[in-house]
């Protein structure tokens, strides 16, 4: 299972203190949110160091579609997985129509909504929609039930067209990361299967495999590659 | 007043719990007794609560480590640990917490999960991203003082 963190400047842990912290919590891999100081070439190293595997991300953060769509454009060669952040009702539509992105994260950030016509624009373009249980976490009060329900509501649409989906805690520090099993208990009492928030956290290490797998050299469409395979001499 | 048979005793789980926080903050057993019994009023409710009969045992804490022990009735171990997941800060500040493990005696528990603290922390300066920094140090972790906050490190990041 892996976990999608905020690392330093962007959060206030370091990519490698998260990678030990993750490690000890039982994590396969963590995600590399953004904006990291640490060059993506170290990412190999720190994940030698704990034993946990560290995947490069990157989350667009735009105002709205046009800019959103430049920014997946330039970063989508330099970067392993690719997060948009949803918000309004006009990024949380692009970013279902659009296969290049990987996921879509907090679409109820702001005033969005999630709806059927998102769903299944989503599951046709294999967008991911995350689960976001920060708040769920660490909110208190009005803030929390909110997020509850707006957690069921999405739960509700996704499951019901079948949408790929991703869950995290959305960490910024160490001191915000759960362990799996604490996650998936919190999860189960707000309604969810505690397996279906397992494929959840397990997603995030497809996504990476599969696109790891696009970008090496080997890999010309889906169905194609090439491989080690001599002609022998007829 | 005459124990109850043995048949009628509750049982109890015992939860090992592990506590992290940044350097300066200052947890105690009243706080975290307190944020456990909010956290859980709040996920759980009254009754869920009442069910889980969450009780702290001993609580030990010192330079942003810490551990505990917490008595839960067999049975709601799952409430138990989302209520305990819930609990992000305590006297406002933040605390990272975990599960290390879950026994049927205080004894085993303590045995088993208990006194895993890294060693007494040090003070030392640090190069970190090219500045010399504070960092308090306590084994592998480092938490490098940056303006007016930490910044979560580990060994790696020292150059």
């Amino acid at each position: 299972m892996y976990e999608a963190v905020h690392a330093h400047p962007d959060g206030e842990t370091t990519v490698a203190r998260h990678a030990a912290t993750a490690a000890r919590y039982g994590y396969d891999g963590v995600v590399v949110r953004t904006g990291t100081s640490a060059d993506p070439a170290t990412y190999s190293d720190i994940a030698e160091e704990y034993g946990i595997d560290v995947v490069d991300a990157v989350e667009i953060d735009a105002g709205d579609r046009t800019a959103a769509s430049g920014a997946v454009g330039s970063r989508r060669p330099d970067h392993t997985l690719v997060c948009v952040v949803g918000g309004d009702d006009g990024l949380n539509r692009y970013a279902v129509e659009e296969p290049r992105i990987d996921v879509l994260v907090r679409p109820n950030g702001d005033s969005g909504g999630f709806n059927h016509v998102l769903a299944k624009a989503a599951r046709d373009n294999g967008v991911h929609v995350e689960f976001d249980f920060g708040p769920v976490l660490r909110a208190t009060g009005g803030k929390r039930v909110r997020a509850l329900s707006d957690l069921r509501k999405l739960r509700e649409i996704v499951t019901y067209y079948d949408a790929p989906h991703v869950v995290s805690a959305n960490a910024t520090s160490h001191l915000e990361l759960r362990p799996p099993r604490e996650l998936v208990a919190v999860a189960e009492r707000a309604g969810f299967d505690p397996e279906w928030v397992r494929d959840g956290l397990r997603a995030w290490r497809e996504i990476a495999e599969r696109n790891r797998e696009r970008r090496s050299g080997a890999f010309i469409e889906p169905g194609v590659r090439r491989g080690r395979h001599e002609e022998t001499g007829r | 007043m005459k124990h109850l048979p043995k048949h009628l005793r509750p049982r109890w789980r015992y939860v090992a719990v592990g506590l992290e926080a940044w350097p300066d903050a200052d947890v105690d057993r009243r706080g975290f007794q307190r944020a456990l019994w909010y956290g859980a009023g709040n996920l759980l409710g009254d009754t869920g609560s009442a069910d889980a009969g969450l009780k702290l045992l001993s609580f030990s804490f010192s330079d942003g480590e810490g551990e505990a022990v917490v008595r839960v009735r067999h049975g709601h171990l799952d409430d138990a640990r989302a209520a305990i997941a819930c609990v992000s800060e305590v006297d406002d500040d933040p605390v990272g917490i975990r599960i290390r493990g879950v026994s049927g005696t205080v004894r085993a528990c303590e045995e088993r999960y208990m006194g895993r603290a890294a060693g007494s922390s040090t003070q030392r300066d640090v190069a970190f991203e090219d500045a010399d920094q504070t960092a308090v140090v306590r084994g592998d972790v480092y938490d490098v003082r940056v303006g007016s906050g930490y910044v979560g490190a580990a060994a790696f990041d020292i150059e």
